[in-house]
């Protein structure tokens, strides 16, 4: 089921980035070790939840800047992800999704206290949308109980 | 018997001997002393380099709100040329909504973008379009503005250059005109010296000297300007050193470096690199001969010769410049009758002509502390990132500069006797977008938006009443007790608060306190919740600095700066969720290593309900209380909040107000901390309103939870009430905090009867 998700998500980037990038393969090869550390649900929860589907705002500078940030993530790039996600959060500051992806990377990075603190901010910021509000909830309870 | 005592010729001989042996030793340790200098200054660092620091890099991209005119005003600053079809980069053209830029390359600290042309749609004051080389795409940056530098004591600042870089005139003009024995000499020039002592003799004293450039550079690098014939003959010493120990062109390059070419406010212009960036606008490599004379020309007076300054003077010193590049064949008959009546043809703004910001450098530099030395900044070349909005900053300042005079004849006030300061920051990044510490914003002193540690009046108030809304015990309609209050002190004294107005107002509801600015009412909230609950909720929004528990806390009587306040109202504008206030993104080094970021980081420090409730309240602020001026200048729909404070005698005028995405602390006084006609409504809510009324606001929408429910409530009974009921409200309320009553009528069908004046109130 986990590696399904994996290349279900890796597809989506594909199709969805204008990005000079890898190819599906060489991502798969170079980042298996970033990718087997995610949890089984977190490619649900980017964008299935948050933006209507899985997809990216319909803010093109947004979108833009979010599958930037996306790939160097899958690359293990998590400062230019992070920076690019900061760019995002300058532009539309009330984004939830940067913040789960900023959640992500914190938490990725052993710092649970930021990867809370922006699950939090996440969580604030979907409470009209019950479905997207569950998902961060459960992000947020696995990174208090620390389990990936 | 030979007479064996010595004549008196041998023993002088002998003394002689004597005396020269200790000379020679004596010039040999002096030598040996200046030689260790010189390859000290050489082999070493040869200048100190100044960190340079940056604005944010503009991003472009559709749905950009940004009139035209500040993309121009920020096109200009950055040193764009404005022409009718670009050709090169550092060119923009503007056609009705249509513009083109062709952006330079651009190093930043997260990356660089390419030169590019950067073709832009505008739909009134918003761009729907962006196209980068002909392709449409989603966003652009443009290069960011320098926006000054972090000096040593002598304020220097060049921008190095190679001897490749000059065009090969330059050099020769350079050597022609101030030392055409260049290449031929040993450091010293006897034909100089021999030019100069016959000058000096006829004019009777020290006016010309015999300099070579190495003895310049040598006077430059390791002596005072004095002329006495000590300093002279040091000078010849260390200029034989330099030539015995380097190169011709190594010492050319360090001369173009080194030559001080005029001054540019507190900075030192050295160096033909930062001069013609300078004064015309470009590369060294791009100069024309008559710039190249120009420059020239000036080595002998920079200020003399300066032609921004002096334009007559260094239109003539540029013409005998180019005659000499005619008699050395270095440019044609044709070029030399043409070019002697070319303009000067210096740019007036430019890049490297920039507007300091004094304020925003202070609070960088101070950020800056505690991960770098000061000499670090000072010398190793650092490019240093920020925050800073020019367009922001400016309208800052100009509303600043503009409202204190304006309110000065307003009030009848002496002229210039008010002072202000402004911090202007994003909700949610906390990055410091505009600074101002003083009316005049290019002053370099007290710096009033870090410094100016003012009593901060009602600005506490929001701090009170988030305590009260933090306990289950109320909610915004609970009713406050508005009656007269003493309070006895320690030592016999007597706090009487009175309201602004003199009046008591009985029983008001809570929200309604604030709204109104009540301090009796506040006073005795503040006593009912507990002062060290009040002072953990300052701790929590932010505030470091140790506030005492005394009763007079809860209505603002301590001090705060501007800085520390705008930390305070973050946390409540970004919906409790506090992030430390910074101007800086991140630093490289002189080449574009990443040396640190200093990236987002946020905590939550206050729960999202009670901050909703409060957004609530300062909304009503503006809209019906205090800071009602601001429903006269700004868009309703922007739902802006803030909350105005007057301390003690009116000593201070404060104003704390934010949008969706902008927050803004205003303070205006006098630097004597005497009183004034004004209030934090009639002074600071002023300068903030005239700064962003020409801005793009993002509309600010409280967060709601799950938590928050709407409830009909009847205000003046403290009773939950019915949609249909006479005189009910919508109210939000924190589940489980409802009023404890509920009312007849909400249990009993009653007939609709609209709504009542309350009903008006979260419209």
């Amino acid at each position: 089921m986990k590696s399904v998700l994996l290349v279900v998500f890796i597809a989506l980037l594909t199709a969805c980035s204008t990005a000079p990038y890898q190819s599906i393969d060489q991502i798969e090869a170079s980042n298996s070790d970033v990718l087997a550390q995610l949890p089984n649900w977190y490619h649900q929860n980017l964008g299935l939840q948050l933006n209507g589907g899985n997809a990216y705002p319909d803010q093109t500078a947004l979108a833009s800047l979010l599958k930037q940030a996306d790939l160097e993530f899958i690359r293990g790039n998590f400062q230019a992800c992070q920076i690019l996600l900061e760019r995002a959060q300058r532009i539309s500051t009330r984004e939830p999704s940067v913040y789960v992806r900023l959640s992500y990377l914190f938490w990725l990075e052993n710092n649970t206290r930021s990867a809370e603190q922006m699950a939090r901010r996440a969580l604030a910021l979907v409470v009209s949308d019950t479905q997207a509000s569950e998902e961060v909830k459960r992000l947020l309870v696995a990174i208090q109980a620390n389990q990936y | 018997m030979k007479n064996k005592t010595p004549s008196r010729f041998k023993t002088f001989l002998s003394w002689l001997i004597r005396l020269s042996i200790v000379g020679i030793v004596i010039l040999a340790i002096l030598m040996a002393y200046l030689d260790a200098q010189v390859r000290e200054k050489f082999e070493g660092k040869r200048w100190a380099l100044p960190a340079k620091v940056f604005a944010r890099p503009l991003e472009l991209y559709p749905g950009l709100e940004l009139k035209p005119k500040y993309l121009v005003q920020e096109l200009d600053q950055i040193g764009y040329q404005r022409v009718p079809n670009v050709i090169t980069p550092g060119q923009y053209s503007l056609d009705g909504n249509e513009m083109d830029v062709y952006r330079r390359y651009v190093k930043l600290y997260d990356g660089e973008e390419a030169s590019a042309r950067v073709h832009l749609r505008f739909s009134g004051n918003t761009i729907d379009g962006v196209w980068l080389d002909g392709q449409p795409v989603a966003l652009a940056r443009l290069e960011p503005l320098l926006i000054g530098g972090i000096y040593p004591k002598h304020n220097e600042d060049r921008q190095l250059i190679q001897l490749q870089d000059a065009p090969s005139l330059l050099l020769k003009t350079l050597v022609a005109v101030e030392d055409r024995d260049y290449y031929d000499h040993f450091g010293i020039s006897l034909k100089g010296i021999a030019r100069a002592m016959v000058v000096n003799v006829q004019r009777g004293g020290l006016v010309q000297g015999g300099s070579t450039l190495t003895q310049q550079l040598v006077k430059n690098f390791f002596l005072t300007r004095e002329r006495t014939l000590v300093r002279k003959a040091t000078e010849a010493l260390m200029a034989i050193l330099v030539e015995l120990h380097y190169s011709k062109d190594d010492i050319l390059e360090t001369y173009l470096n080194e030559v001080y070419l005029g001054q540019s406010g507190r900075r030192a212009v050295h160096g033909f690199g930062l001069a013609s960036q300078f004064y015309f606008g470009k590369h060294i490599s791009r100069l024309s001969a008559p710039e190249i004379a120009t420059l020239v020309g000036m080595v002998k007076g920079p200020s003399v010769y300066n032609p921004k300054r002096k334009p007559e003077n260094a239109l003539a010193r540029r013409n005998v410049v180019l005659g000499v590049m005619h008699d050395q064949g270095l440019i044609s008959d044709y070029e030399f009758a043409v070019w002697q009546k070319r303009e000067l043809d210096v740019v007036q703004y430019s890049q490297y002509q920039r507007i300091e910001y004094p304020a925003f450098l202070d609070l960088v530099r101070r950020q800056l502390r505690s991960d770098y030395a000061d000499k670090d900044l000072t010398s190793e070349g650092l490019r240093i990132y920020t925050s800073l909005d020019p367009i922001i900053q400016r309208s800052a300042e100009q509303a600043m500069s503009n409202r204190l005079a304006s309110l000065e004849s307003g009030y009848r006030m002496p002229k210039d006797s008010l002072q202000g300061a402004m911090v202007i920051a994003g909700t949610e990044s906390g990055e410091v977008e505009a600074v101002v510490g003083d009316r005049n914003p290019r002053y370099f002193g007290f710096n009033r938006a870090l410094d100016a540690n003012r009593s901060i009046g009602s600005l506490a108030k929001p701090a009170v009443y988030l305590t009260a809304l933090r306990s289950p015990e109320y909610n915004l309609i609970t009713p406050l007790d508005d009656s007269e209050i003493k309070i006895a002190g320690a030592n016999g004294s007597i706090w009487q608060p009175q309201n602004y107005d003199k009046e008591s107002h009985g029983t008001v509801p809570l929200y309604q306190s604030m709204a109104q600015s009540l301090n009796q009412a506040t006073a005795r909230l503040g006593l009912q919740i507990g002062l060290t609950n009040v002072v953990q909720t300052f701790n929590d929004l932010g505030v470091e600095r140790d506030i005492p528990a005394y009763p007079s806390i809860v209505l603002g009587a301590f001090e705060m700066n501007p800085f520390d306040v705008a930390q305070m109202y973050q946390t409540i504008a970004a919906s409790g969720f506090k992030t430390p206030l910074k101007a800086i993104r991140g630093v490289t080094t002189q080449d574009g290593q990443l040396l640190s970021r200093y990236g987002y980081d946020v905590k939550q420090a206050i729960k999202t309900e009670p901050i909703y409730l409060l957004q609530k309240i300062m909304q009503r602020v503006v809209k019906e209380g205090t800071a009602r001026y601001l429903n006269s200048q700004f868009d309703a729909s922007l739902n802006l909040a803030g909350k105005t404070g007057t301390s003690d005698s009116q000593r201070d005028s404060w104003f704390a107000g934010f949008s969706g995405d902008k927050l803004a602390v205003v303070w205006v006084g006098r630097d004597d901390n005497e009183s004034m006609p004004l209030t934090g409504s009639s002074g600071a809510l002023r300068v903030w309103a005239q700064t962003f009324k020409d801005l793009p606001l993002k509309p600010l929408y409280p967060l709601p939870t799950e938590n928050i429910i709407e409830q009909w409530v009847d205000v003046e009974q403290n009773a939950i009430s019915s949609e249909d009921c006479d005189g009910a409200v919508l109210l939000p309320f924190i589940q489980g905090r409802l009023p404890l009553q509920t009312l007849n009528c909400a249990q009993e069908p009653a007939p609709s009867t609209g709504k009542s004046w309350w009903s008006r109130m979260f419209d």
